[in-house]
């Protein structure tokens, strides 16, 4: 019984630690994504020039209309991603970790879209867009992680 | 005794055993279906996302726009040309050290990206509007179906630009653009794109679309585009002080024209 209740208890500290881990990786990750998409809807909303390291690319791409949906800068739809993910760190359920990962996904599935247009119709790179893409494809998988692997960590 | 005490410990365990795997299956059960509607409603989502991209970021096929639509329209071009002089189908300083002549059909979606998305917007706010460079357009068909149609839209803007609106004109039909062969350039049409352009005299230009010299134009552009070797729109030529550079074709963005620009000055 002891040793039963020994292996559980090292199972779950093992648990913990690696949620641990993936909790601060969503954290580094949001972290980085609010910095990038704040810029850009920073630099959106005061006129000025992105810092692009391709000649060009960067403003190309956020002067194409691709750059907006519906009217809002899709920028503006990254700095929301980013926050409702961090924000569903708050919420301590499966729920949670499943409304975490679902705004994930969403970034990822829209971000490669973005990029698709990026190559393929505007012809021009961004570096911030891409780099925000790069951030959602992790925040997917990391999410995705933290979703699978809840063993009854979630209260 | 102590053996059935052993049994009642060895009972407990199993049974404590059963119902933690019972609970992880359900458990398990659960985030599988969970797992199944996040993904079902991200998919939907980022298709509805998509759709509305789609639909209003290109594709050629808007057609006349009217209302805060055609508004928010006019003044981006009013913003982007604001400052920068027009004379006939050239745009910026006359005496710029660089000519960029833009081969164009007015009805090709890949001359409407380039116009809208590639390298033009910027070369326009930054080195047409510094008056390093001049940019002429030169009527050359290749997307417009019918030779009639071609000439009228292109008379059209070159009404305009007799009030040196030519580009203001343009750029409204670019933005404006609709699909590809569905025959949309119609008097209603030209005319609305005409209502648009700000400080247009609408009767002179009605009665510039009659000009012969105007229509003479158009013949005399595309032959001057052949004998360039022009073979798809937009195909855009650089000249300047040390001479002639062609930017790549399709969608050119702004490091391929400053390169030319590089090349020629």
């Amino acid at each position: 019984m002891t040793a039963v209740s020994d292996a559980t208890t090292r199972a779950r500290t093992r648990a913990l630690s690696t949620d641990r881990r993936l909790l601060i990786a969503v954290l580094v990750l949001c972290a980085l994504g609010i910095g990038v998409a704040g810029y850009l809807t920073y630099v959106h909303y005061a006129g000025l020039k992105v810092l692009c390291l391709s000649s060009g690319g960067c403003e190309t791409v956020q002067a194409s209309r691709w750059a907006k949906l519906d009217g809002i800068p899709v920028s503006v739809l990254g700095l929301i991603g980013y926050i409702g993910i961090l924000g569903s760190l708050a919420i301590r359920t499966e729920l949670g970790r499943a409304a975490g990962f679902a705004i994930a996904l969403i970034g990822f599935g829209f971000s490669m879209y973005l990029t698709y247009r990026e190559l393929f119709t505007i012809k021009a790179i961004c570096q911030w867009c891409v780099g925000s893409a790069v951030l959602m494809t992790l925040l997917a998988v990391v999410t995705a992680a933290r979703f699978l692997r809840d063993d009854g960590l979630a209260e | 005794m102590a053996s059935r005490t052993k049994q009642k410990e060895q009972a407990r365990a199993q049974r404590l055993a059963e119902e933690q795997a019972r609970q992880q299956r359900e458990s398990r059960q659960r985030r599988v279906r969970l797992l199944g509607g996040v993904i079902l409603a991200a998919v939907a989502v980022v298709a509805v996302a998509i759709a509305i991209s789609a639909s209003s970021g290109g594709g050629g096929t808007h057609g006349l726009q009217t209302g805060a639509k055609s508004t928010k329209l006019v003044s981006q071009v009013t913003s982007l040309l604001s400052g920068i002089p027009q004379s006939g189908a050239t745009l910026g300083n006359p005496k710029a050290p660089v000519t960029m002549t833009y081969y164009g059909d007015l009805q090709c979606p890949v001359c409407q990206q380039f116009t809208l998305d590639g390298g033009f917007p910027q070369l326009v706010a930054n080195d047409v509007h510094a008056g390093k460079v001049k940019v002429v357009y030169r009527a050359f068909e290749t997307a417009t179906q019918s030779p009639q149609t071609f000439s009228t839209q292109q008379v059209a803007a070159l009404a305009a630009g007799k009030q040196n609106h030519f580009w203001d004109y343009v750029e409204l039909f670019y933005r404006q653009q609709g699909a590809e062969g569905s025959g949309y350039v119609t008097d209603g049409y030209l005319n609305g794109l005409a209502r648009q352009v700000p400080g247009l005299n609408l009767s002179a230009w009605s009665a510039a679309r009659n000009d012969p010299a105007l229509s003479s134009q158009i013949p005399s552009d595309n032959q001057a585009g052949r004998a360039a070797g022009v073979q798809g729109t937009p195909t855009l030529v650089f000249k300047g002080p040390k001479g002639q550079a062609v930017a790549p074709t399709g969608v050119p963005n702004y490091s391929d024209l400053q390169s030319a620009i590089k090349q020629v000055s």
